[in-house]
């Protein structure tokens, strides 16, 4: 290494777990060398460009100083409707997660300067992913909001909005965050509840597809594909039917002296979350071109987790364990993205836009040069619950994003609307964090959010940032053609969401276990998400899962 | 009428030290009087209010809480001011009384009528009494028998625990170097948190991948040393981890039994030349099984609680080949929000536990009397 380049690492702090990454490193060079010069050419005026050098893409991850500088740089649109000092006295409680020490600890960071600004005071709740849920659920039932601010993901909406326990958005906040920005999927209905509007978007959410270039480049396992029958050329699956061949094939082989994997399946719960992991397989089977309804039958709420499509979906699961490392049995979502995918174990991936923005920005990836990203495979054919019949579409594989979540917002509680003073402040608190220019930021970097605004899809600010322009654009080309897919499954809506997850978790396991069939276990699910349905009550289930439908 | 009037007259009469304490009395009783009437109408006019025969408009229970607070005070001084010094003496124990009945016995009762209902805190129309239904649905439960019979297997583990704890207690007890040092550290996994240990060793040491005793295992031999893919694997696993919490604990009571023996006999039998293992087993056995019994049912009652380990190493995975009662309840209120059903798993344990740990104690007690 020469040593102007060795100093200018040394001078943007690299990591050097960075530095070591073998030939990441003429990658980390190139990477790490246009912020620094690009870094002067920009003017002192331009916040967007100025807050993506924080620290820099290449220079490890960032950290509470970070988090501080950048929302202090984003606090214009505070200091143009709050004057200095105006929330003195006022205390709000903000609830929100830590998982992967991120969310609410950016959140600290971000509004530190809108607390020195204002006079405000904010105490955090802070949430591991599997207690928010019930959390949560217990503040709503038992009528014991004791939080102001909430992170929340809208899922929920129907839980708290349709209680009348969130504050509705001052017209002065829809005009700062500028709404307008969110990509289509996340206008309303998304956000809103009786065509009043509650939520500040933060994220935008769907499973895309990571995978690795490296594995699906290599001289050597395409003349294996080949030997060994394959059919069509060796590369990036396009549809599970591909990801279940190609993962049984990567068995047993190795590069680079490392045992190789294919897709990589949760197989443990994750309080509800791991759901999305299946459905995520299931939606190219089971979401119709021609029907909006994937989960339920949207006039009746009958379950069609044990329709054929679904019950295919698990079988692919099952069919692939043998071909998964071992103890996968006992892999969550967490273990599959963070310490299997990231850390340089298995070749295909399903998760959220997590993955791309901390392959290169987080210490603990050794992937960021060699991950590719593309939305979910398809499928050569696609279930119609009406006719009951597979139907092979003229167009090719259905493809169907899911839209898994449908991203993180803050909500400001109702609670607050007794005090304008207090209300005034905490929807500006929830403005600040949700604001456009701080917001590129939280895409960029590892925060728990991905990109959600069309401003966010802007390639020349992320390559001034240092990314490498392909690496950019394939992740981003991944999100967008997502959000923007005329066949994306939209998640339901609707009260308990969780609760049909979660107990589709424990019949799950049993099936992945071995423990029983995967139609018995399918049926089971069945039977449970009907009871489900009853207690809540199926008549306003079947109101709110065809209103999140847009139906 | 007319004598017992006479007589009731004549030591007031008699008397005028008598008058304060008459005045003490009517006080402590006008005082638990006012106090009863005060709670029974205040939880009255709550229920009415939760019942919407009335509009009074609480807010929550706490009015109820309150006078439940100022009865208990007003019981606390009647007793002082009816009782005397014997009501002076009951101070001792009535507020642990009180305390007990707030804390454990309302809930454990309320909790039954909570079992009868349909509480989903999803469910828009709220608590609905569903009859038996819960029951029913418990005894067509396949999770809560699994459950169950995971119990029956981690509770038998408890005498595997006992036995390797007697080894180690006897080891203790001899004359070994280091006698004082090895007592503190075989004591330290008990002074650790059952959470802490199942990530310092479910998760880290045993991690599959860059786990010490996993790549132990694999130089031994073993390819895919996954401690928690099959089914018994796990569940010994899980036993070894809560063994390493829970054998100090066992194995300081047996040490505390082993050094109150008397060495007498022990000395008496070496001199008639008894062997090392008939000493043992002749003696320091049998004279150990009342600690022995009481070391096993405390670790019984611990081990029905099993919980911490398994949600945070396996979930109850795989396929539930874990899981215990405890984690069961938990994924149904935690996850599932279904205060009902969960609270009715909870209490028919309650009831189940009470009954094998009466039996245990029967069945033992029957033991230790058959020597006589």
């Amino acid at each position: 290494m020469k040593l102007n380049v060795y100093q200018q690492l040394m001078a943007m702090q690299a990591s050097r777990r960075a530095l070591l990454r073998g030939a990441a490193g003429a990658g980390a060079l190139a990477a790490t060398a246009s912020p620094l010069s690009i870094r002067t050419a920009f003017a002192q005026g331009d916040i967007r460009a100025e807050i993506l050098k924080i620290p820099g893409v290449g220079a490890g991850s960032p950290t509470d100083a970070d988090w501080q500088k950048v929302g202090e740089l984003c606090l214009g649109g505070t200091k143009q409707t709050v004057q200095q000092g105006e929330f003195a006295g006022v205390e709000l409680s903000f609830m929100g997660l830590n998982n992967q020490n991120l969310h609410n600890l950016l959140f600290r960071g971000f509004l530190k300067a809108w607390e020195d600004y204002t006079g405000a005071k904010i105490t955090w709740i802070d949430l591991a992913q599997a207690d928010y849920n019930p959390r949560l659920q217990q503040a709503i039932a038992t009528g014991t909001v004791d939080f102001d601010i909430l992170e929340m993901g809208a899922p929920f909406e129907g839980d708290v909005c349709g209680k009348g326990l969130a504050s509705e958005m001052p017209d002065w906040v829809k005009a700062l965050i500028d709404m307008d920005d969110y990509v289509d999927y996340l206008k309303a209905p998304v956000g809103t509840w009786g065509g009043k509007t509650y939520r500040i978007s933060i994220d935008g959410d769907c499973h895309n597809f990571n995978y690795r270039t490296d594995v699906f480049s290599d001289a050597a396992l395409a003349e294996a594909w080949k030997a060994e029958g394959h059919q069509g050329e060796w590369g990036v699956p396009k549809t599970w039917q591909k990801v279940n061949e190609v993962t049984k094939f990567l068995k047993g082989k190795q590069l680079n002296g490392q045992d190789l994997y294919g897709y990589l399946d949760p197989l443990k719960g994750w309080g509800g979350f791991a759901f999305y992991f299946l459905a995520s397989r299931a939606t190219a089977y089971a979401k119709h071109p021609d029907d909006k309804a994937w989960l339920f039958d949207a006039d009746t709420m009958k379950p069609r987790i044990n329709n054929e499509a679904w019950v295919r979906a698990i079988q692919d699961v099952v069919d692939l364990i043998p071909s998964g490392p071992a103890d996968q049995l006992n892999a969550d979502p967490g273990t599959t993205g963070f310490q299997q995918f990231l850390a340089g174990i298995g070749s295909m991936l399903s998760w959220w836009g997590d993955i791309g923005s901390s392959a290169r920005t987080s210490d603990s990836s050794v992937v960021g040069d060699v991950v590719g990203f593309d939305i979910l495979p398809g499928s050569d054919d696609v279930f119609n619950s009406k006719t009951g019949k597979w139907e092979t579409l003229a167009s090719g594989p259905n493809y169907a994003p899911n839209m898994a979540y449908i991203g993180w917002g803050v909500y400001v509680m109702s609670r607050v609307d007794s005090d304008a003073k207090k209300q005034k402040a905490a929807w500006s608190a929830a403005a600040h964090i949700g604001g456009k220019d701080l917001s590129l930021w939280t895409a960029a970097y590892p925060s728990g959010f991905q990109p959600y605004r069309k401003s966010h899809f802007n390639i020349p600010e992320w390559v001034g940032a240092g990314y490498d322009e392909a690496f950019i654009k394939s992740y981003l080309d991944s999100e967008s053609n997502s959000y923007n897919h005329p066949n994306a499954a939209i998640e339901p809506r609707i009260p308990g969401i969780f609760q049909y997850y979660s107990v589709a978790e424990d019949e799950l396991a049993k099936i992945f276990a071995g423990a029983n069939s995967v139609k018995d276990g399918a049926d089971a699910i069945a039977a449970a998400w009907e009871k489900i349905t009853d207690q809540i009550g199926r008549d306003s289930q079947v109101k709110l899962y065809q209103a999140s439908l847009g139906m | 009428m007319q004598d017992r009037s006479s007589s009731l007259a004549a030591p007031t009469a008699s008397s005028g030290r008598q008058r304060p304490a008459d005045t003490r009395m009517a006080i402590g009783q006008g005082l638990f009087v006012l106090a009863s009437l005060g709670l029974a109408g205040i939880f009255l006019l709550q229920v009415l209010d939760a019942a919407g025969t009335v509009a009074i408009g609480f807010a929550d229970w706490r009015p109820v809480l309150y006078a439940y607070l100022f009865w208990s005070v007003a019981l606390c001084a009647r007793q002082v001011l009816v009782r005397g010094e014997e009501g002076q003496k009951a101070l001792f124990v009535l507020p642990a009384v009180l305390f007990t009945v707030a804390m454990a016995i309302f809930p454990t009762v309320f909790g039954f009528y909570i079992a009868f209902t349909d509480w989903n805190l999803s469910s828009s129309t709220g608590m609905k009494f569903n009859g038996l239904d819960n029951l029913r649905s418990l005894v067509n439960d396949p999770f809560f028998w699994n459950a169950l019979g995971n119990m029956a297997f981690y509770v038998a583990m408890v005498l595997v625990q006992y036995a390797i704890a007697f080894g180690l207690a006897l080891l203790l007890n001899a004359e070994i170097r280091a006698r004082k040092f090895f007592r503190v550290a075989f004591l330290l996994p008990f002074m650790l948190s059952p959470v802490a240990v199942s990530w310092m060793i479910g998760k880290s040491l045993m991690e599959v991948r860059f786990g010490p005793l996993a790549s132990l295992m694999k130089t031994l031999g073993w390819d895919s040393p996954a401690f928690f893919a099959s089914p018994w694997i796990a569940r010994l696993s899980i036993m070894a981890m809560d063994a390493w919490v829970w054998i100090p604990f066992v194995m300081i009571l047996l040490l505390a039994g082993l050094q109150a023996l008397p060495h007498e006999i022990k000395e008496a039998a070496k001199v008639d030349g008894a062997t090392g293992w008939q000493s043992f087993w002749e003696i320091t056995f049998p004279l150990m099984l009342p600690v022995s019994i009481t070391a096993i049912v405390l670790r019984i009652i611990f081990q029905l609680k099993l919980a911490d380990i398994v949600i945070n190493v396996t979930s109850g995975g795989p396929g539930g080949a874990t899981d215990t009662i405890s984690s069961f309840i938990f994924r149904e209120y935690r996850d599932r929000s279904n205060v009902g059903y969960g609270t009715m798993v909870a209490e028919v344990y309650l009831i189940v536990i009470i009954i094998f740990i009466t039996l245990l104690l029967n069945l033992t007690a029957r033991f230790m009397r058959k020597p006589d």
